[in-house]
């Protein structure tokens, strides 16, 4: 029990002084029992007060002290630091907020206020009398980091985190990394083509013996928590013998009869079953789809050297301090019928023109036809009014005005038509705009509830649309071809991950952060972190600004090899528990275990067990133990009833 | 359902429009436009127009004949579309359509066309001095009739079916119901606008350049007189022969600050200068500083000896009555005024 107390009540200029009589405040709670030292200050965090304070706690040899101003979540840690450097414990400092939940919110009834405001000061004495010295905890940290998904996002933050000492462990689920990046062909705003982009992020990775690449592997199962998870990753095989003869392989490859739609080109073109994503992919070696391929004996009798079906899928179990999610997005697939996807001929999306011009040489062509003339539909799965999908996609203005450009430089005279709801070529992007706009792409803006009609009438292709800019007038347009441009959509499968890691999810099913202002790549989970697309619609800049964030603040969590964590949480009474799980099963961080208590070697009972690290003190658990052996540590039972005695006490 | 036509804008390249293209339709220019009202809203109407390529519409409309060009929408527009360069390009495409014979489209359009036309009435006004044995009294009799016949023939021939053309693609064909009276009501109008243009005062701080304006119409219309009809060069009148030298002066005096400013570029109207404007203003000067020069040789009794003066005289007559009067930018003053005209007719149709 504190008995040395002193008391400080603020001003706040005239804040808190406009309404609460803060000397008659003073004049109450120092008859409080322990309180030795009771002042008013005009601004209790100026630097004057705040020595002023220190000095007190010096010349009296106070043991706690309370300042009673604004809200905590502004000079809380200001004030537990004024007691540090006066060599008090932090948690012997409790704050009062007398401005925001008093003289703020009473203007009008000053008499009112000041009872108020000396009811909360006197609670806050009571409670501090019962304050323990705590220490943060710290636990041991692995400094290694899992990072899910190799596409730009994870390659960038597995470089950054081994160039700041930490070892990384980087599975991609497919066979080959780059994820959609390698897929797009040039891009905005460099130029430069992603599989370029790719192969400069992958040689980089393979310089660095920090960094452990896995391709074809999956995440099994996660269990532990911040600095020691424990993963399971399932690593497919590629079905082609390692050092097999290249030469032999490429032989095997051409006689392969099985084909399939290729999905590197979003179903453009045909790919055989033993295949690499594209020439220059990486990793080189070539995989295999088993469970379509189907050759026969002949053909593994011959390839026996090369291909081996009886490579088993293997499991690798490991430990990892943190773990980035960066497993990317979806393109939005049009349902069938949709502005004429897959109805109409010469309808597809902007991915699929993103292909389409990297196979063409010369002319660009689709279903035999020279493209002269094409519209582009925009928003086209995003800012839905009635589908899942409500905001802007953000990368899709620029990137199909970047395509438009491009066909103009790479093919003679291919026209662009747009057919837009609104521009959002953000930033420097706007002088694509001006640029393709200049060169002679029309742009035409559509109304949301008008939306333009795309079908074949009379063996022609047609695009029937109301122009704002033009009266809002009907227009048709006959194109050669129809873009769909298309918004992002989380993974098929980003469910699965989310389920093993309980990371949680927003309602538009992207990844969530725990605040996007403020903490942009931290999940609720410590030593859980998002970046890339996984989390919503970004282009490579801004994926990439994302991944070097979570790197960062995935290695300055773990760097020192252990962490220190808050020690506001919760404490077991060994003897009162009596383990019914009824805590285990409401705490939403899954924190409490059972374990054997044995004091002094006798019979030993089961009791509840804290997980230190994962414990956030939020306290669900405690009013459920119907033994009440479950303390809060700073909020115990004895603080909280003083704090109770003391606000209803009259005054 | 409206059909769009880009390769429209490529061929308005031709008469002068710069970077149509860039326009964003934000409006600023229809904003900023004194002249701009409700019923006739320009330019960007105008503009967007152009750039899907709806020429049937333009050729419909009266509104580039509204703008007097005061370039304060091209000082706005954030794109820098030029969009008063493109009303003025509209007008020199409008003045095409118009004419029956096709030849104003290929002088606007082609630079070639328009030096080989010039040339071949220069080597014609020649051949016919030569026939004359280059006799200065022939010739200048022949000078005298030509100008009197060119003048009614170009009228007849072309001006007049090019005004009924442009009445037929503005009124009749887009079915407006006049009622009778308005066209004996709305020559007023017609006269009015015809000789004092007083709408471009609407545009601001434009006063100096009405009062230029002004003068050289008055200037051009008293020079026509007293030659063509009080014989100029001709009579020992010393009123008229005054008279005529007031009006040499005054076209070229104000004429030459009009090409300085061409020069200079220092007014947003003069930043884009087609060929078609140059000449206007050049051929212009010259016309009245050439008749200017040949009155004065013959009061000092110079020109008999100075026989070429007289020629270079009479071609530079030629090509303004046969080529710049009825293909190039002189008939504006005619569509102009008619359009007000039937701007008067469309809105009591109404
Ligand atoms: C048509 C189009 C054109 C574009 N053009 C441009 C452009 O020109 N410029 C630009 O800046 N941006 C462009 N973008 C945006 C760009 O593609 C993205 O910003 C970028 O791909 C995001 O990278 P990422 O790493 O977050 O995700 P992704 O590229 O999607 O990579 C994610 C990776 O994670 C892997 N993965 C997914 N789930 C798992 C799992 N469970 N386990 C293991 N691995 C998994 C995937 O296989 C993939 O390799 C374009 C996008 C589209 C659709
Ligand atoms: S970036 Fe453009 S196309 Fe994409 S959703 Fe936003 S407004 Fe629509
Ligand atoms: S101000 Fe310029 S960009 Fe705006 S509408 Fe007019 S021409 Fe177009």
């Amino acid at each position: 029990m504190k008995e040395k107390i002193g008391v400080y009540v603020c001003h706040c200029g005239g804040n808190i002084s406009d309404y609460v009589d803060v000397e008659k405040v003073r004049d109450v709670v120092e008859k409080e029992e322990g309180v030795v030292l009771s002042k008013t200050t005009m601004f209790a965090c100026a630097d004057s007060a705040q020595k002023e304070i220190i000095n007190d706690i010096k010349e009296n040899d106070l043991n706690a002290i309370v300042v009673a101003s604004c809200s905590p979540k502004l000079h809380l840690s200001t004030f537990r630091n004024v007691a540090e450097r006066a060599g008090l414990n932090p948690y012997h400092y409790v704050q009062a907020n007398i401005r925001e939940q008093c003289s703020w919110a009473h203007t009008d009834k000053p008499k009112e206020a000041t009872e108020k405001a000396i009811r909360i000061v006197r609670a806050s004495v009571r409670r501090v009398r019962y304050s323990e010295a705590l220490k943060p905890f710290t636990i041991p940290a692995a400094n290694i980091a899992l990072i899910i998904g190799a596409g730009v996002a994870g390659m960038r933050s597995a470089i950054s985190l081994a160039d700041m000492g930490t070892h990384v462990y980087l599975i991609e689920k497919s066979h080959f990394v780059g994820g959609r990046v390698a897929q797009m062909g040039e891009l905005f705003s460099t130029n430069e083509k992603g599989e370029e982009v790719i192969s400069k992020l992958y040689d980089e990775i393979k310089k660095r013996d920090k960094i452990k690449l896995f391709t074809g592997a999956e995440l099994g199962s996660v269990s532990g928590s911040v600095g020691d998870y424990k993963a399971q990753i399932k690593i497919h095989p590629r079905y082609i013998v390692p050092d097999c003869d290249m030469d032999k392989l490429k032989e095997a490859i051409s006689e392969c009869k099985t084909e399939m739609p290729d999905e590197y080109n979003f179903g453009l073109t045909q790919k055989k079953a033993i295949y690499k994503a594209y020439e220059n992919c990486k990793p080189e070696m070539p995989a295999i789809e088993k469970d379509a391929f189907n050759p026969d004996q002949k053909f593994l009798e011959k390839y026996k050297d090369c291909i081996d079906l009886e490579q088993k899928t293997e499991t690798l179990n490991i430990n990892t301090g943190t773990v980035i999610l960066s497993t990317g997005f979806d393109p939005y697939e049009p349902e069938d019928g949709e502005y004429g996807y897959k109805k109409a001929e010469n309808v597809i999306t902007l991915q699929q023109l993103k292909r389409l011009i990297e196979l063409s040489n010369g002319k660009l062509e689709y279903n035999n036809r020279e493209i002269k003339n094409i519209v582009y539909v925009y928003c086209v799965g995003s800012r839905q009014k009635e589908g899942e999908n409500k905001y802007c996609s953000r990368y899709c203005c620029t990137a199909a005005i970047h395509a438009a450009l491009l066909c103009r430089k790479k093919f003679d005279s291919v026209k662009g038509f747009h057919l837009y709801r609104d521009m959002r070529t953000y930033g420097k992007y706007e002088l694509l705009f001006d640029e393709v706009s200049r060169q002679g792409d029309i742009f035409f803006r559509f109304n949301e509830d008008e939306s333009p009609v795309v079908e074949t009438a009379n063996g022609k292709l047609q695009v029937k649309f109301r122009d704002i800019l033009t009266n809002n007038e009907e227009i048709a347009i006959e194109p050669d071809l129809v873009v769909l441009v298309t918004g992002m959509v989380p993974r098929k499968d980003s469910g699965t991950v989310a389920g093993i890691l309980k990371t949680p999810v927003g309602t538009d099913k992207f990844f969530n952060e725990v605040h996007p202002k403020l903490r942009p790549v931290e999940t609720v989970i410590d030593g859980m972190y998002i970046c890339g697309t996984c989390q919503g619609p970004k282009n490579i800049t801004e994926s990439i600004t994302s991944s070097l964030s979570a790197a960062a603040k995935s290695n300055s969590l773990i760097n020192k090899g252990e962490i220190e964590l808050e020690p506001t949480i919760i404490r077991i009474d060994p003897e009162a528990c009596e383990w019914c799980d009824k805590c285990a099963e409401i705490c939403p961080f899954d924190s409490i275990t059972k374990t054997e208590y044995s004091p002094d070697g006798q019979k030993g009972k089961t009791i509840a067990f804290v997980n230190e690290s994962t414990c956030k003190g939020c306290g669900m658990c405690a009013p459920v133990c119907p033994t009440d052996a479950i303390d809060i540590i700073g909020y115990t039972n004895n603080e909280i009833e003083s704090m109770i005695d003391g606000l209803i006490k009259e005054v | 359902m409206l059909k769009i036509n880009p390769d429209f804008a490529v061929k308005l390249k031709k008469y002068g429009a710069v970077d149509i293209n860039a326009c964003y339709n934000c409006g600023n220019c229809t904003a900023i436009c004194p002249l701009s009202e409700e019923d006739h809203s320009f330019p960007r109407r105008m503009l967007r127009a152009s750039v899907l390529g709806l020429d049937t519409r333009i050729e419909a409309s009266l509104d580039p004949w509204l703008c007097y060009y005061c370039g304060e929408c091209s000082e706005t527009c954030p794109r820098e579309a030029n969009p008063g360069e493109l009303m003025m390009t509209l007008r020199r495409w409008l003045t095409a359509k118009y004419d029956w014979t096709g030849l104003s489209g290929l002088l606007y359009s082609s630079i070639p066309a328009l030096i080989i036309g010039f040339v071949l009435v220069a080597i014609a006004i020649i051949g016919i001095g030569f026939a004359k044995h280059f006799n200065i009294e022939a010739i200048m009799d022949f000078g005298h009739h030509f100008e009197l016949i060119a003048i009614i023939s170009v009228f007849s021939l072309i001006l007049v079916p090019n005004i009924i053309r442009m009445f037929w693609f503005t009124i009749l064909k887009e079915k407006t119901k006049v009622p009778l009276i308005s066209y004996i009501k709305g020559t007023w109008d017609f006269l009015l606008h015809m000789f004092t243009q007083k709408n471009s005062l609407k545009c601001e701080n434009n006063i100096f350049r009405w009062l230029e304006h002004l003068v050289i119409v008055f200037g051009y219309l008293l020079l026509l007189f007293t030659t063509v009809f009080l014989n100029w060069f001709s009579t020992e009148n010393t009123f008229i022969i005054w008279l005529g030298y007031i009006a040499g002066g005054m076209i070229f005096v104000f004429t030459f600050d009009f090409i300085l400013s061409r020069i200079r570029k220092s007014k947003e109207i003069n930043k884009f200068s087609h060929p078609s404007d140059w000449l206007f203003v050049i051929w212009l000067f010259l016309m009245a500083f050439t008749a200017f020069l040949v009155r004065v040789f013959i009061d000092t009794d110079l020109l008999s000896n100075n026989l070429w003066l007289y020629m270079v005289h009479l071609i530079v007559i030629a090509q303004w009555a046969l080529l710049i009067v009825p293909f190039g930018k002189w008939t504006h003053f005619l569509y102009r005024s008619f359009a007000m005209y039937f701007k008067k007719l469309e809105e009591d149709s109404k």
